[in-house]
């Protein structure tokens, strides 16, 4: 009893003694105390997230890699406009039409794309993206008043857009969010490092760098073989379920770009290839039965590389795309 | 009389005599059509190396393929005698496999694109004027070369930078308050 009574008297004390702990302390505290590493107060924290967001106008071309928010005016008739987005590999695009004014029955047009077009080649292509590509274009003046929000489904999407009368145009704001396991991915830099992880999808994911560049896998970790379950050479990894390819050319497409190598057995160490393309791609192709890993770097060719090495001319390897 | 006798001879026999260049040609549309799998690098010929190979790096190269024989492995692997062909046939045999991998590729057309229903069927007259609408309908896809690609990323990069230094600055100005 008397041994009952005192651990009960111990948990009394733990719990008071809890109450009387460091988080009220630091709740107590006040702005005047002279403080070098005090959390920031309430009215720090308000003039922080209240900071005016970046805004600019957007120009008929143009490339966007901060959040905020732009405006287009159109001072002449633009009829053929377009503006990238691309953000960190692990980053999503969300887009929000603040204000949109033109005449999409005077033939001007807000549209936009999950994804990059180029040439009419897409990253990421038909085979890696979830929705069909008609799903892909999201029309303004098809669905302005029933969507005016949209999130990409990697790091990249860009908008199309005309107008006519001198005056119109549209205002819009770009925000980025994360993506845990990001999958589709351009590359900002021609310099980097990166692991693509791919946790029981089934699904393609593509690693685009547009810049010749030498890459080097450091990791592979697919996680239907080891060691001792060699395939036979002649079947290659073709038949494979999970493996990474290696592609390069002269599109934007991963589907019409030419396989330059691809691995299907996991390895640990550095495998290294230098590929002088316009256009690199590391494709990880998974069966989603495993949970599969590439980890990699990769750095710009220099001048003296692309012009110096005549054995191994570029230009009899990324042809164009017909 | 006799010279054309020789002349439609002898271009008989070029065209009926085995062409080891031409055995790519030989081989059925199917199979060529089936060609664009990825170089098989893990079934080398015993005399030629894995291209990719653990700390080691190899330019990858066509043309003249005799320099670098790891380039040979560069051929359709629907060939079982591509190590065999010589480096003129492996580069059209590259090219061919390359064209018809493009020519498999569905076609998605620019302004099939533009509107919902790709690919379903449609009947004639609503095809046409679906046609006419998409005819005027304005490209959706922008003719930039990479080289103009890169320059204004590395414009939105720069900007990128300097708007998170500002923002630096702007931390810096208020937590120094």
């Amino acid at each position: 009893m008397a041994s009952a009574f005192r651990l009960q008297c111990h948990c009394i004390l733990i719990f008071l003694a809890a109450l009387k702990g460091e988080t009220r302390y630091l709740e107590a505290r006040g702005t005047g105390e002279d403080e070098p590493f005090l959390l920031p107060s309430a009215d720090l924290k308000r003039e922080l997230t209240g900071r005016q967001l970046y805004h600019r106008a957007l120009r008929c071309i143009d490339m966007l890699s901060v959040e905020g928010q732009f405006t287009f005016t159109a001072e002449q008739p633009q009829l053929h406009c377009a503006a990238f987005f691309i953000g960190d590999p692990e980053e999503l695009i969300t887009l929000d039409y603040d204000f949109v004014n033109i005449d999409c029955q005077g033939g001007d047009f807000l549209k936009v794309f999950d994804g990059w077009i180029l040439k009419g080649e897409k990253f990421p292509s038909s085979l890696d993206h979830p929705l069909p590509t008609s799903e892909r274009y999201i029309d303004f003046c098809e669905s302005g008043n029933i969507r005016r929000s949209f999130r990409s489904s990697q790091n990249v999407a860009m908008i199309f857009f005309r107008v006519h009368e001198p005056g119109n145009g549209f205002m819009f704001t770009i925000k980025k969010n994360a993506n845990l396991f990001p999958c589709n991915v351009i590359s900002q830099t021609p310099t980097g490092r990166f692991t693509m992880v791919i946790p029981h999808q089934h699904r393609n994911c593509s690693f685009s760098i547009i810049y010749p560049v030498v890459i080097k896998i450091s990791d592979l970790i697919l996680g239907h073989l080891n060691s001792l379950h060699l395939k036979k050479p002649s079947t290659g990894c073709a038949g494979v379920g999970d493996f990474v390819e290696l592609l390069g050319g002269t599109g934007l497409d991963p589907s019409k770009m030419f396989p330059l190598a691809d691995l299907c057995q996991s390895f640990h160490g550095s495998a290294q290839m230098k590929i002088g393309c316009d256009n690199t791609v590391l494709r990880m192709v998974s069966s989603g039965k495993h949970i599969n890993r590439v980890s990699f770097e990769y750095h710009q060719l220099d001048q003296y590389e692309l012009e110096n090495r005549k054995e191994n001319s570029i230009e009899e390897f990324c042809f164009p795309s017909i | 009389m006799k010279l054309q006798l020789l002349v439609s001879t002898g271009i008989l026999l070029v065209a009926l005599l085995p062409c080891h260049d031409c055995r790519a040609l030989s081989k059925s549309p199917a199979a060529a059509a089936s060609a664009p799998l990825p170089p098989d690098f893990l079934q080398p010929p015993p005399s030629l190396p894995v291209l990719l190979r653990m700390g080691e790096e190899y330019f990858l190269r066509l043309g003249n393929l005799n320099k670098i024989p790891a380039a040979s492995f560069f051929a359709s692997s629907s060939s079982s005698s591509s190590s065999r062909l010589p480096p003129g046939a492996l580069a059209s045999n590259f090219f061919r496999a390359a064209v018809q991998q493009l020519q498999q590729l569905p076609e998605r057309s620019l302004e099939s694109a533009a509107g919902p229903g790709e690919g379903e069927a449609e009947s004639l007259p609503r095809e046409v004027m679906e046609r006419e609408k998409r005819s005027e309908e304005p490209p959706i896809s922008l003719d930039l070369t990479f080289h103009l690609l890169r320059e204004v990323l590395e414009m939105a990069r720069a900007e990128q930078l300097a708007q998170q230094a500002h923002s630096n600055r702007k931390l810096m100005e208020i937590i120094g308050k």
